[in-house]
């Protein structure tokens, strides 16, 4: 069954039911509000004597309590409003029609206005990308200044396996919009992925363009960083994934991508530099020095727990990373890196601005206690792999 | 085609709600009886069309039919069967589908559990629904369609987020969601009286059940959620103060007001004020909480949609509501006077205190979750609100509303007597305070001696006004019975969070192929790691002995996996019992067969969700009491 006889199917049920309703409508309960409000009163006089059983009430004031409940219904049968006339009206044919040209007539339009296409494009099964392509194709030859459908086309064509007319479709739609940042993105990724996944060239030119347009465009950022890993340049690119991390919506899954792309980055990196020096670099890390009061020093603390971490400087207070000790094995120095990291997905060297952390505290709790003695460090840059001074 | 079929259903449940507002309210000017009387028919046709576009959205999941954009952006064809299902109200427009069937569903609950309500009633408050329920479909339809199409169709779809494939997902957001949309019918019976000009005991007695049963929905919501996080997010916590969680926890408090106010309006015609404020509160609320979620004002989780269009059309809505209701209230506020007296000792001084510390804690948790946002919008700096700032300011709001509650049970009506009540709650209160003093000289944590104090004095309370029903042979009511056992729910929940917050211990370590490490008398012992493939992910299983005074109590298998989409994702893995919980939790792998590992022990934790549970009982024993089954002659 097609579309249009679906469509019409419900149209059909909905003004029959309506109709049925129209003429034969269903009864009132005959209840009343003032027959209500009168039982519901004798109920609570009734609660109100059952209250007096269980010495809810006092007695001297139990009579008093009765005739608030009566004075409250009197009120509210004075409040009571004109009732409607409960005379069965008849349903003429005329209001019929209208109430049913009306919902079908505005669901259509609703319908209508609200899908991108019409009725009839709908009416058929979804296309092939074949049958799409020819669509687009028919659609650019009637309108040669659409670059929505240029860059649909150039899209198609590409899923069809078509390199050569999928680029020369999206240089189309690029000739017609030059500001379009997500085009510019999607060129470029396209080119990219035609010439062997090699970024450069006329690949950086067109995401340097999406960028002078947006900075803050993710897509454009991410490739960006592509470009940079291509050119080798992977200080850089980790510095464009950071920002593009930075403008993706925490939680979503791209998000997490990035970072696991960043960790391998961060392996490559290693690699690298390995192959490259004797020495092998390290990745950032904290080193927090921490003076205890003579107090602290005493027996009496030996056995509580020594918590020393990094958090965000804003948002939540969850630490990035985090060492925990009892005092007496503290040795004056705790060094804070990667592997100490609360959250594969968010790393220490990952982070940027942080706050330095050490807390004594007797259950060694997560959550701050009372008792606690807390110490918390200026805002410092992880990048500087900074040493920072705390006295408890 | 399928899906065109589902959209054009959204629209004719549109249309309907339209017709369910316009018609009898045409009906009701003209004295049409006909129109009037179409409100119920009309309300039963809503709930089908939305019911068949919900259908026909779960098929496109079901049939993997990327052709839909929320299909292709949420689900994939490895995504087991189930998850498929739970994934349709995984992301924003699916879960506001979701929420108009609900919707829609209670304002069909409503038209047939009323038979003992006027019809004249019935039918405005069905209106009033209908008109709810237009501001949903329209944002749904205007801003959020999940049946759009895509041009060219992927041949694989993206995945449902790692953290949501989970059972609790199934069930947490359709049982918060009961809550949030069942605050909209005490609202609609609030909005009808004011509109009706009689705010009298029809609509209060028959409002209550609806505040009660949406009540009950609201606390299960949200232990769920809390217990969801807990053995989802693998960091052992059940409640961050996070602003989502806040969002649903303020008309919580709300609710529980409400429900109170509700008690004494019905039965001594008092506090009308408050109540009808409460009403129009705790929708608010619920609306405020959509509105924090979806704009994407707030980052977390439950944050799928970030479009400013959808929020400033809830904000939109919102500032309609609140300000249409409050309008309505003031032009109302004079048949809302009371001459019923009552003593500052009385019950009804009781619940008004109770009430005063309800809204004084939604109100610091108002501020606490909002004033962050607030100023970050001015651009007068980031500020975070956390825990410390909850802990000292809603606590100790929440520990004298707890005390007021245990003796607010003995109070009397209108009157009573300080000697009375000393007399009534002496030896109980001296039971309290000799524990708690045993339990001070025991355990030396100020925290523990309070919770161990309040959970005796609420629990004795409760049971002592149990025992004199007992003995007096008085009746005892189903809304009796549900206040006692919310209580106990309530003294269960507190002492449960206070010791496993004090005496949890939690130990992040790095852990070598057995390896033995103990925690509170128990020895974990690291068996390794092995690897591990499912439906749609791989990652690692560890398995970990725990051993407890020279005992194998339990054999844990914590995961940690990668979905195919590259999410990373923990699986905790719990020995759970009435006392404690151990729980593993599998980190990063450190090479040489190492692991860094997170190990917790959290006693009594289980008493937070089982006290939740109490009192979702006892708000749904108190909805079916027998006395909302009155028999009104015809």
């Amino acid at each position: 069954m097609s579309l249009y006889l679906w469509f019409a199917l419900m149209l059909a049920v909905s003004v029959l039911w309506l109709v049925w309703f129209l003429y034969r409508p269903l009864q009132t309960n005959n209840l009343n509000l003032e027959k209500s409000n009168i039982a519901l009163g004798k109920q609570k006089q009734a609660e109100l004597e059952q209250d007096l059983q269980s010495d809810l009430i006092d007695k001297q004031i139990f009579e008093q309590a009765k005739d608030e409940i009566a004075q409250t219904l009197s009120v509210e049968i004075t409040q009571t409003n004109r009732v409607i006339n409960n005379n069965q009206q008849n349903t003429t044919i005329g209001l019929a029609v209208l109430i049913a040209v009306f919902f079908c007539v505005i669901s259509v339009l609703m319908y209508q206005a609200l899908s991108s296409h019409s009725i009839i494009a709908h009416t058929h099964k979804s296309l092939t990308l074949e049958e799409s392509i020819a669509k687009i194709k028919r659609r650019v030859t009637e309108q040669p200044d659409d670059k929505k459908a240029w860059r649909m086309l150039g899209l198609a064509w590409f899923k069809a396996g078509e390199n050569k007319h999928s680029l020369a479709a999206y240089e189309r739609a690029y000739q017609l919009d030059k500001k379009n940042v997500g085009l510019l993105v999607e060129y470029a990724s396209t080119l990219a992925i035609t010439q062997g996944y090699q970024f450069t060239g006329r690949v950086s030119d067109l995401v340097r363009e999406a960028l002078e347009i947006d900075a803050n465009s993710p897509d454009a950022l991410h490739l960006a960083g592509w470009i940079a890993v291509n050119a080798q340049q992977f200080d850089l690119a980790q510095k464009l994934w950071q920002k593009t991390l930075s403008v993706l919506p925490s939680g979503s899954i791209e998000k997490a991508q990035l970072q696991r792309r960043l960790a391998e980055l961060s392996q490559i990196q290693t690699s690298v530099n390995a192959l490259t020096t004797d020495e092998v670099k390290q990745k950032y890390q904290v080193k927090v020095e921490i003076t205890l009061s003579e107090r602290l020093r005493q027996a009496q603390y030996q056995n509580h727990y020594l918590m020393v971490y990094v958090k965000a400087t804003q948002g939540r207070s969850m630490p990035i990373a985090i060492q925990k000790m009892k005092l007496k094995d503290f040795e004056g120095v705790v060094i804070l890196t990667d592997e100490h990291s609360t959250m594969p997905s968010k790393t220490l060297s990952q982070s940027s601005k942080v706050l330095a952390v050490a807390r004594l505290s007797q259950s060694g709790a997560a959550m701050r206690q009372a008792d606690d003695i807390e110490v918390v460090s200026q805002p410092i840059d992880i990048k500087d792999n900074p040493t920072i001074k705390l006295k408890l | 085609m399928l899906p065109e079929i589902g959209h054009f259903a959204l629209i004719l449940s549109l249309m309907v709600a339209v017709l369910q507002v316009l018609l009898p309210s045409v009906g009701m000017w003209r004295g049409s009886l006909v129109l009037i009387q179409l409100t119920k028919p009309l309300a039963w046709m809503q709930f089908f069309w939305i019911a068949v576009s919900f259908a026909l959205l779960m098929n496109a999941f079901l049939l993997d039919d990327f052709s839909v954009k929320y299909v292709a952006s949420n689900s994939n064809t490895n995504l087991p069967d189930m998850f498929k299902v739970s994934a349709v109200w995984g992301a924003h427009e699916g879960s506001l589908l979701l929420w108009a069937l609900i919707l829609s569903a209670w304002t069909l609950a409503v038209s047939v559990f009323s038979k003992r309500l006027p019809s004249e009633v019935l039918n405005h408050v069905l209106i009033m629904l209908g008109l709810i329920s237009i501001g949903f479909l329209l944002f749904l339809l205007l801003t959020s369609n999940p049946f759009e199409r895509l041009d060219i169709v992927p041949t694989q779809g993206r995945e449902l987020n790692p953290l949501l494939q989970d059972f609790g997902l199934i069930i947490h957001p359709p049982m918060l969601y009961m809550g949030y949309v069942g605050m909209a019918i005490p609202f609609a019976f609030v909005l009808s009286s004011l509109i009706r000009g009689q705010l009298d005991s029809t609509w209060l007695r028959w409002s209550r059940p609806w505040a009660l049963v949406a009540w009950a929905f609201l606390t299960f919501g949200i232990v769920l959620g809390s217990w969801w996080a807990y053995y989802e997010l693998g960091w052992g916590g059940w409640w961050f103060w996070d602003p989502v969680e806040n969002a649903s926890f303020m008309p919580w408090l709300v609710a529980t007001t409400l429900v109170h106010s509700l008690s004494v309006s019905e039965k001594r015609g008092a506090f009308k004020h408050w109540t009808v404020l409460l009403a129009i509160s705790g929708f608010s609320l619920s609306l405020l909480g959509t509105f924090l979620v979806r704009s994407g004002i707030l980052t977390s989780i439950h944050s799928f949609a970030s479009d400013p269009a959808r929020g400033l059309f809830i904000l939109i809505f919102l500032m309609i509501v609140v300000g249409g209701s409050l309008a309505l209230y003031i032009w109302r506020a004079n048949l809302m006077h009371s001459s019923n007296q009552f003593s500052p000792l009385s019950r009804e001084s009781g619940l008004l205190i109770n009430n005063v510390l309800l809204v004084a804690a939604t109100l610091s948790v108002f501020l606490g979750t909002l004033y962050p946002l607030f100023l970050d919008s001015l651009n007068l700096g980031k500020i975070s609100v956390g825990a410390p700032y909850f802990d000292a300011v809603f606590i100790p709001i929440m520990v004298i509303a707890v005390l007021v509650m245990a003796i607010g049970g003995f109070l009397r009506w209108k009157k009573d007597q300080a000697t009375r009540l000393v007399d009534a709650t002496m030896h109980t209160a001296f039971v309290a305070i000799t524990v708690a003093l045993i339990t001070y000289l025991l355990v030396d944590n100020v925290a523990v001696v309070l919770a161990v104090f309040l959970f005796v004095w609420v629990l004795l309370h409760s049971l002592l006004l149990l025992a004199q029903r007992v003995i007096k042979k008085s009746k005892m009511s189903g809304a009796f019975l549900g206040m006692v056992l919310a209580h106990i729910g309530i003294a269960v929940f507190l002492l449960g969070a206070t010791i496993t917050t004090q005496y949890g211990v939690e130990k992040d370590i790095k852990m070598t192929p057995n390896e033995t490490v103990e925690i509170k008398d128990y020895a974990f012992t690291f068996r390794g790691v092995e690897s591990l493939i499912g439906a749609n992910y791989a990652g690692h299983r560890g398995t970990l002995e725990v051993v407890h005074q020279g005992n194998k109590i339990a054999t844990l298998r914590p995961e940690k996996r990668q979905y195919t989409t590259g999410m990373p994702m923990t699986e905790a893995a719990i020995d759970p019992s009435f006392y404690r919980d151990i729980y593993v939790a599998l980190g990063e792998d450190l090479s040489n067969g190492a692991w860094s590992l997170r190990l917790y022990y959290k006693p009594f934790v289980r008493w937070i969700w089982l006290g939740g549970i109490l009192i979702t009982l006892g708000a749904l024993l108190a909805a079916f009491d027998k006395r909302y089954r009155l028999r009104i002659k015809r």
